[in-house]
């Protein structure tokens, strides 16, 4: 693009560009401090304003009894944690969470992998349907659940219909009044809607395989099989860590669709952290145990995102 | 990069390309048929394949009953404005990363991408009173702009890869013409960045357009309700569901982004995968 750019604005070469070879490196020089911060700043302000304060009073609320019978938040310490330590039902929400994220970004990463090689061979209308399968990804969220609630829907649902036809159930199935059939149904749910951004990562990272190893390797009698073990797996497992940490970290706070599909039901069947935490918060008003808890959901969010984090920044 | 001479490798592929593809897609041709089904047909044990009665009932309740027209209305300002706002921000911000230098620089980067890290629903718990005593809490002003919190982190980074490829001699020619910084930014740098800044757009207008907990938390009031909730209440409630209803507001809510989606994937697709193809 760069050449293409300085043709296009029409950038004759001049004095300028002999020094910029040098210059390149530490950058450009003058004034840049003051005006560098000048253009940060209506971001940094924003970031302020909706990311750093809300998370900023947050941390305070966590350490705060703050409901509906205490308008003024009153200190309590280590009260709230205390208090989800000693409360089966948010161990619970972290265990349903863990479930759901396992399972959702391991069946995604799996399938996402094998759609992304197979729309890599050149076929007969690979484009369009690369194009296709980005689909599921741009759908509101309300949408998805409503394509996954009809399709599960126990009276009139075509996957019960297509399980009684094919004899593979006795009697149509109540899925999302069963703690498995509604954690199966929100699994499913975020798995279609997550491979389109899965394999746009993959097939990204497919470009860059070494065609002439792969090649050679070929000449030299290896089949399919040994070719994904020895090379195609290896090329992309870069990308494979950055897809399943933004995966993990995408599930560990997805909400739309579980709760417009359940609404963390059948009982806690799929109350996942996020909806714990917009329960507390919105339906209970405990503004304090909701910010606890959704304090230690960060912290279950921080490996992951330390490792993507590091990823970004190299040689920033 | 597999050889699908054999036919053994020919029928692997083949399945396994029938088999992600009908996961992928029969949800969508669900949805699209069972909007043109009418009730007696949609409402079967074993469903028909495709609508043999298709007629246009259900959009038409779509529109007339709820609030359809309206929701969407709320949702194109409030998404326009909300992704203006973020490109703007994120515009700036990435130009700034890649092409100045300055102590902070670092950290200050990594304290904006860190911002992914927050969950939203944990920040939504005091962006609500933050909002409240701004005036802002069930006004679209505040919804929009509380969406800064889900695009401008990965947005800032998709223009910080970009804009570090643009050549420093565009901008030191320029300077060394007596230009400002701004206007080298906005005349120079701006022009040849079409793409890229196109493309955050759509993204921040995505994020708006599709989300739920904000804009069902934030906004109150059901004049200035966005589709995503506006879908949910209207169709979604145990006692009462009109499937054909919800299959065609569905349709008609998800079209603006898969149309505007349509023109711009091969961009949207460079600008996402940024950053993790090293």
């Amino acid at each position: 693009m760069g050449s293409a750019a300085v043709a296009r604005s029409g950038v004759q070469p001049g004095p300028a560009m002999r020094v910029s070879a040098h210059a390149r490196r530490g950058g450009l020089k003058a004034g840049e401090k003051r005006i560098g911060w000048l253009f940060l700043l209506p971001a940094l302000l924003a970031f302020a304003l909706v990311i750093a304060l809300p998370f900023l009073r947050a941390l305070g609320f966590a350490f705060t009894r703050s409901d509906l019978q205490t308008p003024e938040p009153v200190f309590i310490g280590l009260g709230n944690f205390r208090e989800i330590l000693g409360s089966p039902e948010v161990l619970g929400s972290f265990a349903t969470t863990a479930i759901y994220v396992v399972l959702a970004t391991g069946f995604t990463v799996v399938i996402g992998l094998a759609w992304a090689i197979l729309l890599n061979q050149t076929f007969r209308g690979r484009t369009a349907l690369r194009a296709l399968s980005l689909l599921p990804w741009v759908l509101p969220s309300t949408v998805c659940a409503f394509i996954w609630g009809w399709i599960f829907n126990s009276r009139y649902g075509v996957l019960n219909a297509a399980l009684l036809e094919l004899g593979l159930i006795p009697f149509p199935t109540a899925w999302l009044s069963t703690s498995v059939g509604a954690m199966t149904a929100i699994v499913v749910t975020k798995v279609w809607l997550s491979i389109p951004l899965y394999m746009s990562f993959f097939l990204a990272g497919l470009q860059g395989l070494d065609r002439e190893q792969v090649d050679a390797a070929r000449v030299d009698g290896a089949g399919n099989g040994a070719i994904l073990r020895d090379h195609v797996l290896p090329h992309l497992k870069p990308v494979l860590l950055v897809v399943v940490v933004l995966g993990v970290i995408g599930n560990l706070q997805q909400f739309d669709t579980i709760y417009a599909l359940t609404g963390g039901g059948p009982v806690r069947a799929t109350t996942v952290l996020s909806i714990e935490v917009y329960r507390r918060a919105f339906d209970q008003w405990d503004v304090g145990m909701a910010s606890a808890i959704g304090l230690l959901w960060v912290a279950t969010i921080l490996p992951a995102a330390y490792v993507y984090l590091r990823h970004l920044l190299k040689g920033v | 990069m597999l050889d699908l001479s054999s036919g053994t490798a020919k029928t692997v592929f083949c399945v396994l390309l029938g088999l992600i593809g009908a996961f992928l897609f029969f949800p969508i041709y669900w949805l699209a048929i069972s909007a043109f089904k009418g009730n007696a047909e949609l409402y079967r044990v074993i469903p028909t394949l495709y609508p043999h009665t298709p007629t246009f009932e259900h959009f038409a309740t779509a529109f007339g009953r709820g609030n359809l027209l309206l929701h969407l209305k709320n949702s194109l300002i409030v998404s326009t404005s909300a992704a203006a706002l973020n490109t703007a921000l994120a515009m700036y911000a990435g130009y700034s990363f890649a092409k100045f230098r300055y102590a902070g620089r670092r950290p200050v980067m990594l304290l904006l991408l860190s911002a992914q890290v927050f969950p939203f629903g944990l920040l939504l718990i005091s962006l609500y009173p933050i909002m409240t005593s701004l005036g802002l809490l069930d006004t679209r002003t505040g919804l929009l702009l509380s969406y800064i919190v889900f695009a401008l982190p990965v947005s800032t980074y998709m223009l910080y890869s970009y804009f570090s490829q643009v050549p420093d001699e565009l901008i030191e020619a320029a300077r060394a013409d007596g230009a400002g910084e701004l206007r080298i930014f906005h005349t120079i740098i701006l022009p040849v960045s079409i793409p890229p800044v196109v493309t955050v757009f759509l993204y921040g207008f995505m994020w708006s357009w599709n989300d739920l907990l904000y804009a069902l938390t934030l906004i109150v009031s059901e004049d200035k309700r966005t589709v995503g909730p506006g879908l949910m209440l209207s169709y979604l409630n145990e006692t009462n569901a009109d499937w054909g209803g919800a299959m065609a507001a569905s349709l008609v809510a998800s079209a603006p982004v898969v149309i505007a989606f349509a023109f711009l994937q091969r961009w949207f697709i460079q600008g996402v995968t940024a950053g993790a193809v090293k």
